[in-house]
């Protein structure tokens, strides 16, 4: 904390239209890495296949079945080939983008805003709340997460809502023991001090002066997370745990894959590439703009 | 520093009591009843009396509050208790036979990685924006994005099936089995996929933790001293940038399980990963119970010893 | 016949019935050889199926892939295929059911049961021996026995000694199990659990016991890791004679795909759990592999919670098996290697019945019956009754992959007629818990109805069964089922079952899809096998076999 605390503190001393330049000399670091906005085009690009999964799917992803192609191989009119009943492999991954990025965007979402929520309570009230709330953090972090979504799934019962949940709410310890450090180490500046002098409220505090502070890096571990957060949900439906057939989802169709992989390769390799592609795209997108918000990383 | 230790101790204990109580009220909450698997699949005719028999057998009927404080007990005095499933083979032994096999995959592949991604880490923050990095951004990436077991998959289709058809045994390796340890040629795949996974998260730490120490002001001072590069790099950077890189380390350890729970089912390994999902699955709760803190302690002490180190290679650190 | 040790169960009970004991010591007259040993690698030489140049070669190691972990090897433990596997070749017992689907006597040198099914006799061989060098005597029989039946002592098979009263042993090869209840099957249940050495399982107990076996079996325990391996090596003294392979092994490979590669690479020489259809196939057409495909004797089927309002009326069920295009099934993801169940007993047994009500495809017929039992189609195509709509969960068992694919596409074949389904996967605990006590809708499961050798059952649809998956309660199907064990000679038996087969697929209490060719795939390498077996029990028989380069 040595080398952040000045420049935290010199933001922190800005004002509402040094915060905008702040963000759009942020955003000209961010444009000039074309990594990252690769990662970014390819994430818009993932987004409309997701919306548009109707339009674009060549077939029925779920009731068209074509008769005895069970693991057809890639035909020009089927470029993905057939899955393990004779679906369309194609349509499948195509509608699979949508649970794969409303898991990744959920999960994080929930991990972050507990995380953000619980880090500033900790950070900002001290005393025996932050002692309880820290070794709760220290409790998650030191449980191995895959470990309880084994077992949360399958107290609930392994649904796409159980997957998001039980990742949202196992996930927010990362985020809350970064928020709870800035927080702690903004707290004792001056302008904190002063604020509370005269008479400014807590929570006014924390969500006007100190959360802005700390987005930064919480965008940053967020981004990289998400592709971490789709790895997982595959890693739940090779336990069984997944998101509930006939709904495609890509970590699924790729854990059915494995036990055709001889015999029926493709339908283990495309869901697969997906998956690398987007947690590839998120996590260029998360270092771009780590090095465009973090200050202390600047040229 | 000893009231220092003497806390984080206490906190430790805190953590690892917090854990026991998580894991035996969730395992119980798990639907199903050991009983059940007890008796097996496709057997005949099971009576009331019978199942009543079974559960008083293992201690199943009693309230869970006291099953808690009796595990807890035994636990304290290093009785691990017995396998529900596997019968006549004390938990503890189960755990302290799984712990070596899952240790010795990770330590292997974890020292390759650090061999591999500190130099690697370094030269991409030294020369930012080469080639170079770009090459290590996107191959530790790649790293991360690969889904392990797809990676497993692939690699023994590869190397165990399709390697010795086409050029026959390799020179050096030999054949390399599709599963198991049985020789030493069987901890070549299973090491390489959690390398793979170890390297890419390493190589990203180290060359993040360089470009930051490179632009402090004693690094700076030191270049300017007219220091040569070399020597700046090892004596300055190097030393401080390895500190993100141990807590990483410290942090793997609670993801050791994620990881080999993977690699150990496709690969047919007896490690503590195989032994927590078969544990899962038959609802063995007690070699979960036990086989969770065990990792906790082991997580918790790991914490303090790299909070530790942390202090030997920067002085800078009051431990307070 | 070739097989001449055995007689076969229905020769068997005709016998018994007709005779009383006599019969059967002149059926069972060319028994296993005498203790010495030394005959019995030539029998197993003119079993042998192709005539190879040269004899029996002793020697090598033959691997065996299984699916799951084997968690003991004491009898308690022999239900689940991988375990039974290793335990019955390190344990015998009394009488075993072959891969012909007959009876063959083990240690049992003759059996003489009294008319009235109340009383079984064993004449044991003499001088066979355990892996210590003791002599196997009644005493280990009836403590076997006794120990495994005593409620109090939890094993896991206690349910199949029903019906025994008390076991004695008049002498020291004489074993007399007397019965309070007639039980037509207690020669395929408990009279196949294998016997245990008495004094040592005394001294040490089961547990240290299910660690460390001692029987009289052709190989004795090596070294065994539970979720690794475990391996046996050769006893010389078996009396049947020492097996020709030394060391016997089976590997715990939980990934199908991986279980392949190892056939595939030589690792392993068997799997002994099937591999995906589709991988068993392409061995199959592979000179270097011989697959057996056997009629499975259970059924391949969704069990039904009958006691849930949505599935309670026959209509609905009924309308389910019209909706399921099950030679769709068979065809698409078996390729074709399975039959379609018409019955809960498989067509290999004697008392399947032929003349029984079909349900072919017929969605229309499906949808008529629906509407007929008020089941009306809503707005989106799915049909409720009142507030209560036509909607259940499977629920299959996690990572099972290959079974999977079938529960997906009955589903779209249910949606078809407005039937809702919902998937789920679950551990085999929470499924069994489920079924038994009636918590869960409906599963997929392969489960016996009734064998090829006893038409029994009463486990999964007698009302107060065990595995009565469909909580189906009948009271005429209880009261079949409880006649139909007490009379042991088959022209007696048929009625019953005949009786319950029609109840079967007039209330269709489960929804019952194919029998399977299960199919167990082994390196050309291995000599001996058994030729055109009918089941895959042939595991128990790897003493015969020997291995050529």
């Amino acid at each position: 904390m040595t080398a952040s605390a000045p420049a935290n503190l010199n933001t922190q001393l800005t004002t509402a239209t040094d915060h905008r330049s702040e963000w759009s000399q942020a955003w000209r670091r961010f444009s000039a890495n074309r990594i990252a906005l690769g990662g970014l085009v390819v994430i818009i690009l993932l987004a409309l296949m997701a919306i548009f999964a109707p339009l674009l799917s060549p077939y029925d992803p779920i009731n068209e079945v074509f008769r005895g192609m069970r693991g057809g191989s890639p035909t020009p009119a089927h470029p993905f080939g057939y899955d393990h009943l004779g679906r369309d492999l194609l349509s499948r991954v195509i509608f699979g983008t949508r649970v794969a990025l409303l898991v990744g965007l959920l999960a994080t979402g929930i991990a972050v805003t507990l995380g953000v929520v619980i880090g500033a309570i900790a950070g900002y009230s001290g005393s025996w709340i932050d002692t309880l709330i820290s070794r709760v953090i220290d409790t998650l972090m030191a449980f191995p997460i895959i470990a309880l979504l084994v077992v949360l799934a399958a107290v609930l019962g392994p649904s796409l809502v159980t997957t998001i949940v039980v990742i949202g709410t196992t996930g927010w310890a990362r985020f809350a023991r970064v928020v709870r450090a800035d927080i702690m180490s903004l707290k004792a500046t001056d302008f904190v001090t002063a604020a509370r002098a005269v008479g400014v409220r807590d929570w006014r505090i924390i969500w006007r002066h100190l959360l802005p502070n700390v987005m930064g890096p919480i965008i940053v571990l967020a981004t990289l997370g998400i592709g971490g957060i789709i790895i997982l949900e595959s890693a739940l439906s090779f336990l069984g745990l997944g998101i509930r057939p006939p709904n495609p989802s890509w970590g699924g169709t790729l854990a059915d894959g494995r036990a055709y992989i001889l015999r029926f390769p493709h339908i283990a390799f495309f869901p697969g590439l997906m998956i690398v592609i987007t947690v590839l795209a998120f996590n260029f997108l998360g270092d771009g703009l780590r090095d465009a918000l973090d200050p202390r990383e600047r040229d | 520093m000893l009231t220092y230790i003497a806390r984080r101790i206490l906190q430790g204990a805190v953590v690892i009591v917090l854990i026991s109580v998580g894991t035996f009220v969730v395992i119980r909450l798990m639907p199903g009843d050991p009983t059940y698997l007890l008796l097996g699949e496709g057997e005949i005719r099971i009576s009331q009396e019978q199942m009543a028999a079974l559960r008083a057998r293992w201690g199943l009927d009693r309230p869970h509050h006291e099953q808690f404080f009796i595990w807890a007990r035994n636990l304290l005095r290093g009785d691990f208790g017995d396998s529900l499933i596997r019968k006549g083979i004390p938990v503890r032994q189960m755990i302290f036979e799984a712990i070596p096999v899952t240790a010795i995959l990770n330590v292997t592949s974890l020292a390759i990685a650090l061999l591999v991604a500190i130099p690697a880490g370094i030269i991409a923050g030294v020369r930012r924006n080469s080639t170079f990095d770009y090459g290590t951004a996107v191959g530790s990436t790649l790293g991360v994005a690969l889904p392990n077991f797809w990676l497993a998959l692939m690699l023994i289709v590869l190397f165990a099936l399709y390697v010795p058809r086409w050029f026959g045994d390799l020179p050096l390796v030999g054949r390399i089995p599709p599963f198991g340890l049985k020789s030493w040629q069987g901890y070549i795949l299973p090491v390489l996929v959690l390398t793979t996974e170890q390297m890419a998260v390493l190589t990203r730490v180290m060359r993040a933790s360089t470009l930051e120490v490179l632009t402090q002001d004693y690094v700076r001072t030191a270049y300017a001293k007219g220091l040569p590069n070399v020597i700046v790099l090892v004596r300055h950077a190097v030393r401080n940038a390895l500190l993100p890189v141990v807590t990483v380390i410290g942090f793997r350890i609670a993801f050791i399980l994620s990881g080999t729970i993977v690699v150990e089912t496709v690969f047919a390994i007896p490690g503590i990963g195989r032994l927590f999902t078969d544990s899962i699955f038959r609802l063995d709760y007690q070699v979960v119970q036990s086989l969770v803190v065990v990792l906790a302690v082991l997580v918790v002490v790991v914490n303090l010893l790299t909070d530790l180190t942390y202090a030997i290679i920067d002085p800078r650190i009051r431990i307070n | 016949m070739k097989q001449k040790r055995t007689i076969t169960r229905r020769d068997f009970l005709r016998y018994s019935a007709m005779s009383g004991s006599a019969a059967l010591l002149v059926a069972c007259a060319p028994a296993a050889p005498a203790a010495d040993g030394e005959a019995a690698p030539a029998a197993a030489a003119d079993e042998a199926p192709a005539a190879e140049m040269s004899g029996p070669k002793q020697g090598g190691t033959m691997t065996w892939v299984g699916h799951q972990e084997v968690a003991g090897l004491s009898p308690a433990f022999m239900g689940p295929t991988v375990h039974w596997v290793m335990i019955i070749n390190i344990q015998n017992p009394l009488v075993t059911v072959d891969e012909f689907n007959e009876q063959e006597l083990v240690l049992a040198k003759s059996i003489d049961i009294a008319a009235d099914g109340l009383t079984y006799t064993f004449h044991l061989h003499e001088g066979v021996l355990f892996h210590d060098g003791s002599e196997l005597t009644a005493e280990d029989v009836a403590y076997t026995y006794n120990y495994y039946r005593n409620p109090d002592n939890g094993a896991p098979i206690v349910g199949r000694f029903t019906g025994i009263g008390s076991v004695e042993a008049p002498d020291k090869y004489t074993v007399q199990v007397n019965m309070d209840a007639v039980n037509a099957a207690s020669l395929t249940s408990w009279a196949t659990v294998p016997i245990v050495h008495s004094a040592y399982h005394a001294e040490v107990g089961e547990e240290t016991y299910s660690t460390s076996p001692i029987g009289t079996g052709p190989y004795k325990l090596k070294e065994w890791r539970p979720a690794e391996f475990t391996e046996l090596e050769a006893f010389d003294d078996h009396f049947r004679g020492r097996p020709n392979i030394d060391v016997l092994r089976e590997d715990i490979v939980p990934e199908p795909s991986v279980r392949m590669i190892a056939l595939q690479t030589g690792e392993a020489d068997s799997a002994v759990w099937p591999l995906l259809v589709e991988d068993s196939i392409f061995l199959e057409a592979d000179p270097g592999y011989v697959n057996f495909r056997t009629l499975a004797n259970s059924i391949k089927h969704f069990p039904l919670n009958n006691s849930i309002p949505q599935l309670a009326e026959k209509e609905v069920r009924q309308a389910l098996m019209y909706a399921l295009d099950r030679q769709r099934i068979i065809d698409e993801l078996w390729n074709g290697a399975a039959q379609i169940s018409h019955s809960n007993l498989t067509p290999a047994s004697p008392y399947h019945h032929t003349g029984l009500k079909q349900y072919d495809f017929n969605p229309e017929e499906a949808m008529a019956l629906l509407d007929g039992a008020g089941w009306a189609a809503g707005g989106d195509g799915m049909r409720a009754k009142g507030d209560q709509s036509l909607s259940f969960t499977i629920t299959t068992i996690t990572g099972d992959q290959a079974r999977r694919p079938i529960a997906e596409l009955a589903q779209l074949m249910f949606a078809d007629v407005g039937v809702d389904v919902q998937l789920e996967e679950a551990p085999v605990a929470t499924i069994l818990q489920g079924m038994r006590e009636g918590t869960m809708d409906a599963s997929l499961y392969n489960w016996t109805y009734g064998s090829a050798v006893e038409p029994d059952p009463f486990s999964t649809l007698h009302s107060t069964g065990g595995n009565n998956f469909a909580q189906f309660n009948n009271a005429r199907v209880d009261q079949l089922i409880e006649e139909g064990l007490q009379v042991v000679a088959y022209d007696e038996r048929e009625p019953y079952y005949h009786e319950i087969q029609e109840i079967f697929v007039e209330e269709q209490p489960v929804l019952n899809l194919q029998f399977d060719e299960w199919m167990n795939v082994f390196n050309a390498r291995i000599k001996g096998l058994p030729e055109g077996p009918k089941n895959s029990s042939m595991y128990q028989q790897a003493y015969k076999w020997w291995i050529e380069e």
